[in-house]
């Protein structure tokens, strides 16, 4: 690579990695590497002091268990998920630990600041393309206005009945083949649940 | 034995008619005796006879309109204490209600699953592999339930949002196999709507004439399965139901007083039918309500923080659910209202908790309290694309929409010459059939006499269709609809046939008497087959209206004041008043109907002045 760049190149670089060098500078927690001066950069030595760390993540192992998630919580929190009690007082610390390294995990993903950013659902195509591909206009309901009749003086429309539906492929599988309990009775097949104290 | 109606027991006793039809849907409407063909009925005390001697200047009050004037006066005079104790506590609390209802969606499929929607079919027949949360099934929005749903938004004057996305409510049971349901929490797809209330829809008369309540939103929601419980705590469950589109409406809470809110429900549930988004109604379970009460002192100033939907300085509300029925509705909002002021003057405090009301009971039971509170952990459901609704769509469905109710029944007051009651009554008879049919009789009159003007003959062919059509009876008539009145407007009676009778009455060719004799036999002809023309009928048995002439005026008006001397004497002492009397006696005499009472009137006169 060539060592020679021009004045303007050079200066345009000095700006890029004074705003980058500004930007490290504000997320390091621990510990800072020297003020960057309004020096060429070196980059490999730039690049060879790790300024965050995986562990950061982690809880200290040394520090004592906070107390943000007391027992009732977390027996509240396994009641909404219909996941069993902790049998034992040990297995209880075991959650309990597990549950705190989690939450400091969570804290440390909050701290980033999202401001104004909407959260994300799921990956979609949100190009104007690709929503103009998914808006449900006139053509796409055709075969359901069809099957429509407009009645009487007042116009108003009404689904026609009687239409057989096709469901081939959708309602043709043993649904009560999963049953855990069930009963046929006159009036057809049913699941039965109980809901009695075992 | 169940509680018959003294009014059903009154008609049957004097009138021999058993009730017909659905006595539920026609509360307001009350439908007179139906004429029997052959004998006459003594309705008054006393027999009147062919010569009134024994009869005095006073008059035998029927026993029928004694009854009626005595349950008048009660209702006038209001349950005395009690009514005057509720308003008491009324003036200083203000009641505030808020109401979510749930509806069925008219689709043929359900919302994110192909299988087809049924409403009585034999269980576990149309379930797809989604709508038991089988393991790898994916859900797929099914677009057509959006047609019925923006009918219902655009009904009830909403925003329709472009661009709405579906989220999961988190809770555990049995009816909920996915242990979520998607339902719309962040982005509904419609907002800021609002309803109309007029005081003829029911409303409270505080509330004056009409009411404006608004609409927070209306959201697409999954249905439940459906369960039926067993003794021995088993229960059965049907998974066709599961995954039926609901939408759910829930209102600002700017309604005040328990009928405004009943009235709300019923008018809701009328205007969803009327635009084919839900046709099932409260009474099949297609709709159900649920209820948020809170009260508050009205002349200290609030200091309370609890607000919904920017309605600010509200008292703490509890929520009453399993509301199945109208009068339910307006039961548990005044049983709710109730316990909360006699709770807060007592010096308690109310939780923010979930109730329940049975029918037949004095006060809400709690069904959960603010620990048993269920946190539904809402989160975007992350396999559903979002809703884009395209703005022609919007459009199309804005401008077919149809006429709606209240322009309906503006129409009926304004250009047919109804009152709104009856207005009311008419569209709720035979699914719209009835003022179909009352219209088509108007359209064949004005055919045949196009000179009349339009809320003349408004008035007396609605009189005609609602009211003495409604009251026919006949054994070879069927339960439901005995005349036989579809849809479309036909009927057992044609249009053309009640039309030309009325217009024959209009014109007195027939006496009112007749016309209803006619009537009964258009309708016998027509349970039977036969056909029958009103005009064929009326010559046949030779019942066109012959006036009487002024000899047989003159006669029977002798007779009468041959009997009545001493009437006449006052007469001509000065009693003007009494000539009415002897009007009335003459009238009495011809059974037929054919005194006029006009020239009755003159006839009466100029023989007294002969008496002086």
């Amino acid at each position: 690579m060539s060592g020679f760049i021009c004045s303007r190149c050079r200066s345009s670089l000095r700006r890029v990695l004074r705003a980058q060098s500004r930007s490290i500078n504000s997320s390091v927690r621990n510990s800072s590497p020297e003020p960057l001066r309004n020096k060429l950069v070196d980059i490999d030595a730039l690049l060879s002091k790790p300024t965050w760390s995986v562990r950061s993540l982690l809880p200290d192992p040394d520090a004592p268990p906070s107390e943000e998630i007391t027992p009732a919580k977390l027996h509240h929190l396994l009641r909404l998920s219909a996941l069993p009690l902790p049998k034992s007082l040990v297995e209880e610390a075991e959650m309990l630990k597990t549950l705190h390294s989690q939450l400091h995990f969570v804290k440390d993903i909050q701290k980033v600041d999202t401001e104004g950013v909407e959260p994300l659902r799921s990956i979609r195509d949100e190009t104007e393309e690709g929503v103009k591909e998914i808006t449900i206009g006139m053509e796409d309901l055709k075969q359901a206005f069809e099957k429509e009749e407009i009645k009487g003086r007042n116009r108003r429309p009404r689904r026609r009945r009687g239409y057989m539906v096709d469901a081939q492929g959708v309602e043709d599988w043993d649904v009560l083949g999963t049953a855990g309990e069930k009963v046929e009775l006159a009036g057809g097949k049913y699941f039965v649940v109980r809901s009695g104290k075992e | 034995m169940a509680r018959i109606p003294p009014s059903v027991l009154r008609r049957y006793l004097f009138g021999g008619h058993l009730p017909t039809g659905g006595c539920l849907r026609q509360v307001r409407h009350c439908r007179p005796t139906a004429h029997s063909l052959s004998t006459k009925r003594y309705h008054g005390t006393q027999v009147p006879s062919a010569n009134t001697e024994s009869a005095g200047p006073e008059t035998t009050i029927p026993f029928r309109k004694q009854l009626k004037d005595e349950a008048k006066k009660r209702k006038a005079e209001g349950t005395g204490k009690k009514s005057k104790q509720d308003s008491q506590k009324l003036d200083s609390w203000e009641l505030t209600v808020g109401i979510e209802i749930h509806a069925q969606l008219n689709t043929a499929r359900k919302l994110f699953s192909a299988a087809s929607s049924s409403i009585n079919d034999a269980p576990n027949t149309h379930v797809a592999l989604f709508d038991v949360a089988m393991p790898g099934s994916q859900p797929t929005f099914q677009k057509e339930t959006l047609i019925p749903a923006l009918r219902a938004a655009l009904a009830l004057n909403c925003e329709i949002q472009k661009t709405s996305r579906f989220d999961r409510k988190h809770y555990f049971h049995w009816d909920q196999p996915a242990g979520y349901q998607i339902t719309q929490y962040y982005e509904p797809f419609a907002r800021d709507g609002h309803i109309t209330l007029f005081s003829h829809d029911g409303i409270a008369a505080e509330d004056g004439e009409q009411v404006k309540i608004g609409i927070k939103q209306i959201q697409m929601e999954q249905d439940t399965a459906k369960t039926i419980s067993q003794p021995g705590e088993i229960h059965l469950l049907d998974f066709n139901r599961v995954g039926l589109p609901l939408i759910e409406i829930i209102t600002l809470p700017q309604i005040h007083h328990p009928s405004t809110a009943t009235a709300l429900v019923r008018k809701i549930q009328l205007l969803l039918n009327a635009v084919d988004a839900c046709v099932l109604g409260m009474q099949s379970g297609g709709l159900r309500a649920d209820v948020n009460v809170s009260v508050r002192r009205r002349d200290s100033p609030s200091t309370s923080s609890n607000s919904y939907g920017g309605v600010t300085g509200l008292g703490q509300r509890t929520e009453i659910k399993n509301l199945s029925s109208f009068k339910a509705v307006e039961d548990a909002i005044i049983a709710e209202r109730d316990r909360q002021i006699s709770v807060l003057e007592n010096g308690g405090v109310i939780e923010g908790e979930t109730r329940g009301w049975t029918i037949g009971s004095t006060e809400t039971k709690r069904l959960r309290g603010k620990e048993g509170e269920v946190d539904y952990r809402y989160m975007p459901d992350p396999d559903l694309a979002p809703v884009v609704i395209g703005d022609d769509l919007i459009e199309h469905l804005q401008s077919t929409l149809g006429v709606l109710p209240d322009e309906e029944i503006l129409i009926l007051t304004k250009e047919y010459g109804l009152t709104t009651k009856d207005a009311m009554s008419l569209i709720s008879l035979n699914e719209g059939g009835r003022v179909e049919y009352f219209r088509n009789v108007v359209d064949e009159y004005l055919a045949i006499s196009s000179e009349e003007p339009t809320e003349e003959v408004g008035k007396l062919c609605g009189n005609w269709v609602l009211h003495e059509m409604g009251g026919l009876a006949n054994d070879l008539a069927d339960e439901e609809n005995p005349l036989k009145i579809t849809s479309k407007g036909d009927s057992v009676i044609p249009a053309k046939q009640l039309a030309q009778l009325v217009q024959f009455l209009s014109l007195k060719k027939i006496t009112g008497r007749t016309a209803k004799k006619v009537l009964s036999e258009l309708f016998e002809a027509g349970l039977t087959g036969k056909e029958e023309t009103a005009q064929g009928i009326i010559e046949r048995e030779g019942l066109w209206f012959r006036p009487l002439s002024d000899a047989e005026y003159d006669d029977l008006a002798r007779e009468i004041l041959d009997g009545n001397t001493k009437v006449v004497e006052e007469i001509l002492a000065g009693k003007e008043g009494k000539i009415n009397f002897l009007v009335g006696q003459m009238m009495r005499a011809d059974q037929d109907g054919r005194v006029d009472a006009t020239k009755a009137r003159e006839v009466v006169r100029k023989l007294i002045e002969e008496h002086r």
